[in-house]
């Protein structure tokens, strides 16, 4: 799994490229959770090349989503595969998030 | 008409090909004899009219016992005709003289007598023009049909069929099949050794299911081929395909585990949701179980008969109320995708030598 985190005017965009499984959730728990303190910052997962995602993936998208909201922001996942759109619809997930 | 009990046939050289065969054949019963290969189908065929001697128990026949030294072993074979795999004609004589000498020279009959009745028999298989064709000239459908008709011509009470079709090109296993469905219609007593799975399910009284040197399951055609009820039986029949992986500590090889499954999905040409599906489930799964209590058996198996594809883990006793406990944190979220994933979910509680264990079964929806 890679990360790249591009903070631009308006928003700051987590590019994960790979697998978010229980292997690499860790690392990406690592490189995002800085960003739950933004207040009001307006977070974009961009999934274009995320291949694969798990539970363990969910719960960290699951906390973003909350620390971000809490602190007034936005949490926003964007280009989402058929396949790793699946998993958020099998949770339910896709009611709770928002996925452009 | 035929009882076997306790029939054993081990080789020279310890091979045990036949541990412990019972099974009792009816007079006008069409018996169906499949397994996988090298099960003792034919060995056990060939010790019905003691082509091989067996090593051990008792085939009777109309209540003479075959293995008696009293017993008239060449009278008693009259009664079984055989069909071999490879036809067994006598190449060197016409299909006339292949009809007629044995009703001749062991029934006593006059050749006339023995004509007349070929003529009838090679009307039956369809070959009546062939009569004074050699060998050679025929087709293996042909030939094989004309092996037949050898056969009835000693008019046998059962006749034995050792893969009558397999030595045959595909466009002749029919023909070969239509004579042998039509004698099962005139009420001949059969036992056929067949790979022709839907041949056995159409023409059967009975199917016996053959593994590990015994009679392992026995049925009607509808019982074995729709609900066979033993594991071995269920995997021939619905050609199960498995990839097995054993799980010794909660620090396995996440990674080599499903490149297995991917190499597995690619070579029955699963599609793509599938694979990203199969690694989901299996993740998620091994989530829901505690991976320190012992070791975790797991199989990813895919029917090509059913298009079915399901996730098998056999495990310790005691790790099937952690599967169940939907409350247990933080696997709530594993269980909702497990759930979402199957379509049923089964856990069965069976022995094995070294102790019970839990075989819980996950079959994937199908998309």
């Amino acid at each position: 799994m890679e990360v790249k985190i591009l903070k631009e005017t308006t928003e700051t965009v987590v590019m994960i490229e790979g697998r978010v499984d229980t292997v690499t959730a860790p690392e990406l728990h690592e490189q995002v959770s800085p960003l739950w303190n933004e207040a009001g910052i307006t977070l974009v997962f961009d999934c274009e090349k995320l291949e694969y995602v798990s539970s363990s993936g969910l719960r960290i998208i699951l906390s973003t989503h909350k620390m971000v909201t809490a602190k007034g922001g936005k949490f926003i996942l964007r280009h989402l595969t058929a396949e790793v759109r699946s998993v958020f619809e099998l949770t339910g997930f896709s009611r709770i998030l928002t996925i452009q | 008409m035929i009882q076997v009990t306790h029939l054993k046939k081990t080789y020279s050289n310890g091979l045990e090909v036949l541990r412990d065969v019972n099974a009792t054949i009816q007079k006008g019963e069409v018996i169906s004899i499949i397994g996988p290969s090298g099960t003792g189908k034919s060995t056990f065929l060939r010790c019905l009219n003691l082509l091989e001697r067996p090593s051990g128990g008792s085939i009777v026949v109309d209540g003479q016992d075959l293995m008696s030294s009293k017993t008239n072993v060449p009278h008693l074979r009259q009664k079984m005709g055989m069909v071999f795999q490879n036809f067994n004609l006598f190449n060197h004589m016409s299909i006339m003289d292949n009809l007629c000498i044995g009703p001749v020279k062991l029934l006593g009959k006059s050749r006339k007598e023995a004509e007349q009745r070929a003529i009838e028999l090679l009307e039956m298989v369809g070959l009546a023009e062939k009569a004074k064709a050699m060998p050679s000239q025929l087709s293996g459908g042909q030939k094989q049909r004309i092996a037949i008709a050898r056969c009835l011509s000693m008019e046998p009470e059962i006749i034995l069929f050792d893969e009558p079709t397999s030595a045959l090109d595909p466009t002749m296993v029919s023909e070969v099949l239509g004579v042998i469905r039509s004698l099962a219609q005139q009420g001949m007593t059969m036992v056929i050794v067949t790979h022709e799975m839907r041949f056995a399910r159409d023409v059967s009284t009975r199917i016996f299911y053959m593994d590990q040197g015994i009679v392992y399951e026995e049925g009607t055609p509808e019982e074995i081929f729709e609900h066979p009820q033993k594991e071995r039986t269920r995997v021939f029949i619905n050609r199960i395909r498995d990839y097995c992986y054993s799980i010794h500590s909660p620090k396995y090889d996440l990674y080599q585990l499903q490149a297995g499954m991917m190499q597995f999905c690619q070579r029955y040409f699963l599609s793509q949701p599938v694979q990203f599906r199969v690694q989901l489930l299996t993740e998620e799964v091994l989530q829901l179980v505690p991976l320190d209590k012992g070791e975790v058996d797991l199989a990813l198996r895919y029917s090509e008969k059913n298009e079915t594809v399901s996730l098998e883990l056999l495990m310790p006793v005691g790790i099937v109320s952690v599967l169940k406990d939907k409350s247990r944190q933080p696997d709530e979220l594993s269980m909702s995708i497990v759930e979402g994933l199957c379509s049923a979910m089964t856990e069965v509680v069976e022995d094995y030598p070294e102790g019970p264990r839990v075989r819980v079964q996950f079959e994937l929806a199908k998309i």
